[in-house]
Formats: C-alpha cells, sequence, structure tokens
C-alpha cells in the first residue's frame, strides 16, 4: 500500500501531538479517512465528530501544526534515518500488530530482520554491582549466541546491557525517550555512536528533537515490549518502570523472566516479586533461550559457557587472582584489602589499577567489584 | 605650635611610615584629623581627649588640626591614639624642649584607653619590621610586647600616656618604662593529636602522607563518620616543621588579625583553619572595602580544611582558584589594591551525594542519579584541576575496627615527609619552587621522565577512566612525590599506578564499550 507524500507528512504533524495514545490517533484516521483530512478540520468539528473535548482537539491542531514535518524528514535523512508509517513495508511486523503502534516511528541505523531473536532486557538506573554482572553476562551471553538486545538506553541496566552487545560487536536496538536527534542520558552519546557503528539501531516515536520527559518513558515501554519476544527483567525497585515494560509484556501475551537477587536489596524487589508471581528465573543465558517461544525461527547458536574469563583469570599473577578471589562477589575498599591480604597500599593500589585497566574490576565510589561472576 | 611625631600604618601585611603632624592655633576650638583616616581613626579623637584630661594635663581649647602623611594613603587602626596624643601634649607645650627633641626621633604606637592607658593594637609586628625606628625607639603598648620582642627593635612599652611624658622628661628611668625580659614558653604538645588515633582507612593516610610531602592538595570523600575531619585535624602535625622565614610570615598575618595572643612571640604550629561553609566570599579570601585577610591567608603556610566542600556556594569555591594557582590573594577595592600570601595545602571533604549514604554497606542511597551527579558536579572542573589526590573513604565495620591497625604515628610519617621535602629542596634549589605540586611545566619536563612502559599505564588510565591530558600533570606530579618519599630518583611504573588510583570523581558510571 503506497501512502502519498502528503498523506505521510501530515502522519508526522499528527504524531507531534504526545498527549493523545496511539490507537487515539488512529481512530481519528478511521473517522476522517486520512491524517491529511484530519488537519483539515477546525477545532469544533474535530471535537464534534471525534467526540473530543473541545480545547483538547484545540490543542492537537496548535501542536500538529507547530512543527513542520518537511524539516523533520530532512534532519532526520541527514542523520541517515527515516521515519516509517505503519504502511511501510519496513515498519516492524510485531509493532504494527499492537493496539497502541506508533503513527510515525523515526528510525536510524538497522532495524532487526526477522530471523534475529529481539530480547527486551530492562532494568533500574540504580544499578548495583551485581546487576551489573548479571547484566553484562547476561547480554554478551545472548549477542553472542545471536540476539538482539532490546532496551532503552537509559542510566544502569540499560545502558551495562548495550555495551555488553556493542563489546561483542553484535546489533542491539534502542528505544529511546526523547526525539533520536537528542541523547539522553549525555553521557551515552559515545554508547549511541557505537550501537549504530555495530549495525544496531535506535527508535523513537517522538519528534526528532524532542527533549525528555518522564512521560515519554512508561510509554515508549511499550514499544520495547512489543518489539521483544520476551522480557527479561534485572534489577528495578518494587515500582519501577522496569516492571511497567514487564507489565506490558505480559498483556501482550510475551514471557517476562526475571533474575533472581539478594532479597535485602532495594534494586532486586522487582524481578523477586516477579518471581513470586510466576515469571520464569533467569539463571543463565541458556535459561532465556529456552523461553523463546518458536526458537526454530531464528538463527541462534546455543550459549557457550562463560569460560572466556576464567580462563584469563587463571593466567594472572598470584596477588591479582588473590585479590579476585577475596573481592568474590561482594563490594570491597582497597581498605579491606590492605588489611585481610597484608598487602601495603602502594602494592593493592596497583594490583587494583591493573585489575581495573584488564577489565576484570570496577570501583565505585572507592569501592571495587568484580565485572562479572 | 607645630609638632611632628612618627607612626605607621599598614597596607596589606607591611606597614608603611606616617608622619602624624599637629599643629595647634588660636581660634575656635575645632579638633580634626585628616589625610584619609578611617572610621577608628576618626574616633580616636574622643579617646585621645579623655586620655590627655585623665593623665592630669590640659587639653587645649584651641584649633587643632592632626594631618596624618602621606595624605593620599588610607589609614587605619587604632595605633594613632598615641602618636596624636603625644603630638598635641608636643605641640600644646606641655612638654619640655628636651622632651620634645626626644619624643622626634621615636616611633609610636598604640591604642589609648579614657584613663590614659596604653592598650594593644593590631598589626605591631608587620609594622615595626617594614617601619625601623632609625636609631631611635620603638613606643608600644605592653600587651604587644611579645611582638616587639619578635620584630628585634629596641623598644619601650610604657603603660599610660603619663608614664611615656615622665619618661620623656628625664623623671622616670628607661628600665621603669620596659618589661624585663619574659622567657618564652615552649609550645607545650598539649593534648596533640596523632595519626595513630585513627584506626584503618591506611589508603586515606597514605594519600595524607603523600600530600604533606609534595605539598599536594586532597579531597576526600565519605560517607559522615568516616573520620574526614579527624584525618584533616591531624594533618597540620605531619607536615615538615616551620622555618624561621615561614613562621615570620604567619605570625604578620596573625598580628595583622589581632588574633596573637598576648603570650606569642611567634607561631610555631602551622596553622588549622576550618571555616563553616556558609562563609561568605570576603571572609574566606579576604576583603572588605578596607581589605582584611581571610581564611586562606590565616591557613597561609598551613592546612584549610574545607568540611562539607559541595555544600560550599559555588562562587565561594571558584574564589578558591587563585590563591590555589598562585598562593597570594590580590584584593583591589576602587581606594587600593593589596596583596596577601595564600599558600597553604587545601583538604577538601564531601560526602559522595547529598543522602550521604552512597556506597554504604547496609543503608540505601535515596538520591536520584541526577542528584548525585548535580552533586558531585558542583566542585567544578577548574577546581578539581588544583586537587592532586582524591580519596573515597568507606566505613569500618566493628569487626574491623575492633582489629584494625593503628598504623604509624604522626612522628614516623612525619620524618617520611620530611626527608622526600628535603630531596626536593636540593631538587629545587635556586627556583621558586618549594614542592613537587608547584612544578612549572618546565620542571615536570627535566624532573618527571616517564620510565619504559609508563606509556602503556597512561593509556590504559585515559581511555578506561577518562583521564584527560590536563590532568596528566597532575599524575607526573604526584608520582615524583611518591618516588620522593620511597627516595627513588626516578619515577617508576608502580608511583604511576598508584597515582592513578587517586583519581577524581567516578565517571557516572558508563560501562566500558
Amino acid at each position: 500500500m503506497s501512502v502519498s507524500m502528503q498523506e505521510r507528512l501530515a502522519r508526522i504533524r499528527i504524531n507531534a501531538f504526545l498527549y493523545l495514545r496511539a490507537d487515539w490517533l488512529a481512530r481519528l484516521i478511521d473517522i476522517f479517512g486520512s491524517a491529511e483530512e484530519i488537519l483539515k478540520q477546525n477545532a469544533e468539528t474535530l471535537a464534534q465528530q471525534a467526540q473530543m473535548n473541545p480545547s483538547t482537539a484545540a490543542h492537537f491542531l496548535r501542536d500538529a501544526f507547530a512543527i513542520d514535518p518537511q524539516e523533520e524528514l530532512e534532519k532526520t535523512e541527514k542523520y541517515g534515518g527515516r521515519i516509517l508509517i505503519p504502511e511501510d513495508e519496513a515498519y516492524p511486523q510485531a509493532l504494527r500488530s499492537i493496539k497502541e503502534a506508533p503513527v510515525a516511528l523515526y528510525v536510524l541505523g538497522q532495524l532487526p530482520s526477522k530471523h534475529q531473536a529481539c530480547i527486551g532486557m530492562v532494568g533500574t538506573r540504580k544499578i548495583t554491582p551485581y546487576g551489573r554482572r548479571a547484566a553484562t553476562t547476561l547480554a554478551e551471553g545472548l549477542a553472542e549466541a545471536g540476539a538482539v538486545i532490546v532496551s532503552g538506553l537509559a542510566r544502569g541496566v540499560d545502558s551495562y546491557c548495550h555495551a555488553a552487545a556493542v563489546r561483542k560487536a553484535k546489533p542491539t536496538l534502542a528505544v529511546i525517550g526523547t526525539g533520536i536527534g537528542r541523547c539522553y542520558p549525555a553521557e551515552n552519546r559515545e554508547l549511541a555512536r557505537a550501537i549504530l557503528q555495530h549495525g544496531g539501531a535506535i527508535i523513537s516515536e517522538l519528534p526528532f528533537n524532542k527533549p525528555p520527559n518522564a512521560f515519554h518513558f512508561p510509554r515508549r515501554n511499550r514499544i520495547i515490549a512489543a518489539l521483544s519476544e520476551l522480557v527479561v527483567v534485572v534489577e528495578g525497585e518494587a515500582k519501577s518502570g522496569a516492571l511497567i515494560t514487564a507489565k506490558l509484556a505480559l498483556e501482550m501475551g510475551k514471557d517476562v523472566l526475571a533474575v533472581p537477587g539478594p532479597i535485602d536489596s532495594p534494586q532486586s524487589a522487582g524481578p523477586n516479586n516477579l518471581i513470586r508471581d510466576g515469571a520464569g528465573v533467569v539463571t543463565c543465558v541458556k535459561d532465556i533461550i529456552d523461553y523463546i517461544p518458536e526458537p526454530e525461527l531464528f538463527d541462534l547458536q546455543t550459549p557457550s559457557t562463560d569460560k572466556e574469563v576464567q580462563q584469563t583469570a587463571q593466567d594472572l599473577p598470584d596477588t591479582q587472582k588473590r585479590v579476585l578471589e577475596y573481592i568474590g562477589s561482594q563490594e570491597v575498599s582497597a581498605d579491606q584489602l590492605v588489611e585481610a591480604l597484608g598487602l601495603s597500599v602502594p602494592e593493592a593500589a596497583s594490583v587494583l589499577f591493573e585489575l581495573e585497566v584488564q577489565g576484570f574490576l570496577t570501583s565505585r565510589a572507592g569501592l571495587y567489584s568484580k565485572n562479572k561472576f | 605650635m607645630l609638632a611632628s611625631v612618627r607612626s605607621c600604618a599598614l597596607r596589606g601585611i607591611d606597614g608603611f611610615e606616617v608622619q602624624t603632624e599637629v599643629d595647634i592655633s588660636s581660634g575656635m576650638p575645632t579638633f580634626s584629623v585628616v589625610g584619609l583616616p578611617d572610621a577608628e581613626v576618626k574616633e580616636s579623637k574622643e579617646r585621645v581627649i579623655a586620655a590627655i584630661r585623665n593623665s592630669g594635663f590640659d587639653f587645649p581649647l584651641k584649633r587643632i588640626t592632626v594631618n596624618l602623611s602621606p595624605a593620599e594613603r588610607r589609614k587605619s587602626g587604632t595605633q594613632f591614639d598615641l602618636p596624636i596624643a603625644a603630638g598635641i601634649l608636643a605641640a600644646s607645650g606641655a612638654l619640655s624642649k628636651e622632651a620634645v627633641a626626644k619624643l622626634g626621633s621615636l616611633l609610636l604606637l598604640g591604642e589609648l584607653a579614657l584613663d590614659g592607658s596604653l592598650r594593644p593594637c593590631a598589626g605591631v609586628l608587620p609594622m615595626l619590621i617594614s617601619v625601623k625606628p632609625q636609631g631611635g625607639m620603638a613606643v608600644i603598648p605592653p600587651g604587644n610586647f611579645m611582638e616587639g620582642q619578635s620584630a628585634g627593635n629596641a623598644f619601650i612599652t610604657p603603660r599610660t600616656l603619663r608614664d611615656l611624658a615622665d619618661w620623656l622628661e628625664g623623671k622616670l628611668p628607661t628600665e621603669s618604662v620596659q618589661i624585663a625580659y619574659m622567657p618564652e614558653t615552649d609550645p607545650t604538645p598539649e593534648n596533640k593529636l596523632d595519626f595513630s588515633d585513627v584506626k584503618g582507612q591506611a589508603v586515606a593516610k597514605r594519600a595524607l602522607e603523600i600530600a604533606a610531602a609534595g605539598g599536594h592538595n586532597v579531597l576526600l570523600i565519605g560517607l559522615p563518620g568516616t573520620g574526614k575531619s579527624m584525618l584533616a585535624k591531624r594533618f597540620a602535625g605531619i607536615l615538615p616543621p616551620l622555618s624561621e622565614e615561614e613562621s615570620l610570615e604567619i605570625t604578620k598575618i596573625y598580628s595583622v588579625c589581632n588574633l596573637l595572643g598576648k603570650m606569642t612571640r611567634r607561631l610555631h604550629e602551622r596553622p588549622f583553619r576550618d571555616p563553616h561553609h556558609t562563609i561568605s566570599e570576603a571572609a574566606l579570601i579576604g576583603g572588605g572595602s578596607n581589605p582584611r585577610p581571610g581564611e586562606v591567608s590565616l591557613a597561609h603556610n598551613g592546612v584549610l580544611f574545607l568540611d562539607e566542600f559541595a555544600e560550599f556556594s559555588r562562587s565561594t569555591l571558584e574564589v578558591l582558584r587563585q590563591p590555589l594557582e598562585n598562593g597570594s590573594v590580590t584584593i583591589s577595592r576602587a581606594k587600593e589594591t593589596v596583596t596577601y600570601p595564600a599558600r597553604f595545602t587545601l583538604i577538601a571533604a564531601m560526602n559522595p551525594c547529598p543522602c550521604g549514604n552512597l556506597g554504604h554497606p547496609h543503608k540505601t542511597c535515596t538520591c536520584s542519579p541526577v542528584q548525585i551527579s548535580r552533586y558531585q558536579s558542583k566542585i567544578s572542573g577548574p577546581l578539581l584541576d588544583r586537587i592532586d589526590l582524591t580519596v573515597n573513604l568507606n566505613p569500618v565495620a566493628y569487626s574491623d575496627w575492633n582489629k584494625a591497625a593503628e598504623g604509624d604515628t604522626s612522628a614516623q610519617i612525619a620524618a617520611r615527609v620530611l626527608a622526600a621535602r628535603q630531596r626536593q629542596q636540593k631538587r629545587f634549589k635556586g627556583t621558586d619552587t618549594t614542592a613537587n605540586a608547584f612544578m612549572t611545566t618546565q620542571q615536570i619536563k627535566q624532573f618527571c621522565p616517564l620510565p619504559a612502559g609508563a606509556d602503556a599505564i597512561l593509556e590504559a588510565a585515559m581511555r578506561k577512566f577518562g583521564l584527560s591530558a590536563r590532568s596528566l600533570d597532575k599524575v607526573l606530579k604526584t608520582a615524583r612525590t611518591i618516588a620522593d618519599l620511597e627516595g627513588k630518583e626516578q619515577i617508576e611504573n608502580t608511583h604511576l599506578m598508584e597515582v592513578l588510583q587517586y583519581r577524581p570523581l567516578d565517571r557516572k558510571g558508563v560501562p566500558d564499550l
């Protein structure tokens, strides 16, 4: 089905009104026959025919005419992206079938093919060292197995999941809560660039330069849920955005898996509650892949176990091995190492430096923890 | 009749000579002081009138004009009471010719009480050092005896205006207007703070040792109660002892601020200043329409401890940049510009986040990531660039605290620091540089050659920790200090690695790519 350029521009216009759910916009298109037709109405007829509040209708038209769709197209193309509408063939099938399919989808990079299994991985922005290890290990394993990680490019779990895929030079899909012309949080700019470089994609339904706003994020979660075969909650507080994604996925009839965590960690309350309510338990990459409903549709390799890291750890000098062993799954300060292992401060400092540079450890506020299990 | 008496005023921490000219002529009884006097100098009229009367002299009911020369410079302080009173006595004919001649050779400083007795005033030491009483003697209040002795001039300390007049007339022998020499009591080590009081925190102690050895500034980040202030208060104790010159400098500053006790001749301990975080800019770096040294100058040659560093107002923190860079503060006002010395070691302490629980083993931090990054970014880049060592302090669990090593005593650490300082003195002989932290780019090139394999370390640090090229200089200077502490001629790779563990605030949890 081909859509005229005029209609396409009109769709971009009506998509700019953020206070009406996408299914309402679709209903408007149904009532008037096309987006072009909607924009020809005045606020009163719009309100009357679509049974809308007159002030909402006025606001709708104001927002729709406030943006320049031609400019939106040009800017997106300048970034090497495109704006898809549901009639386009490239528009993801998984999105087209949901109730609230985005009226317009801004896409940078390469969307996953239908042979690639998309796995949603979501979680808190306040990641703990445990969450970091879990996110990194699982996401790296999934990426190596050939799955595409779908997440939200936020701080914390999201960025660790994307980064794991990028490190393995595999594509990953970021659904962001701002326009694609922006990066939020700004510190993830490097990561966003790397995602595009490794064949991944960054998508958003928001106008090109839309700044972040609290209500954008729960909204974009439906896109993450829709695009994923299943959703893995790595870490999340009892009430968090990650759980919204999980709930939406369940409503769409998808499986939700959770990474169990310590019962006294607030960041694990979300996944632990999900498990209590019947979510699948994730302890390794295979647990996730086993849950994919029709695995034969995708090109997936059986995940390798994480021998690689252990192998390199075996080759380390003695002191470094002792330090890693002592740290275990804890967060440990340099002072504790000095006391427990009888090292001098300069010794401990250079050992920690080497382990950190080689990627075995991460320090946060003076506490060191392992990057992987 | 006309009389002229020599006196002094302060500009910055130096004195300049002021001629106090008094003219008494017939006419309507008036008493005016000219020559840019400040409020306290103008008020001296009332004290002088009462003091003269209460000393048993007649106050001349004539037209009295006092001129403070050089007339174009502002004069402040209460030290003009005595010279003005003496000038009036001389000009009114209350003193004999011989006495007036004797008065001309003296340098007079002192505040007068209404009963005519002399009260101590500020800045006697720097004024006596800058203005020598050429052949004659200085006259200072008994309360400033120690400062007079410290300046090393001949001086007398009459108790009252009457005593001074009687001595001038030859009615009192010199011995009776002088205090007998008082031997200075040695600075007693009363409840000295020692590093071994702090249990555990080996990393922080090591960082402070490096800071003391090389004059580096330190930022301590830690949860409340981890010992940040405890460590900072003990820091001055491991710095090398004050040299004569340094001691004189700080004594002068304290004299200007009137903070020297009656019994202090010289300050022998390095100052430790810990202003509250609500301090104003002017109080921190000095200022006022009539400039006074601020906390940074009072911390000269010592330690400035800023607790709750991130709670200071942003503009207050920014004014710290000049003293940290130059070791002095220049205060420019419409009327004058003064420079105060301000070379101190900055020890800043802050919580890791606004709620103070980030990284606590049991408590939960309630701050949002945005709050944390806003809190930490309150310390601007240019300021962080002047801080060479950043240390994270973590709470010590009771089980650890109980068995934690006490570590070395302050005396042991101070000995190592002194040895490292001596190495630096030898290295920087004949230059203005006093410690590694103040090396110029040229000196860094000369004294901090990189060992083999260092390139890989620094490259990894830049990639992994987001270290800027600008901060590499800091790393080299600090590594030089560690090498000095170990008595090594050259910087070694382990030194660099250690320094890199004292790097500034973490990046905001961005994963590696």
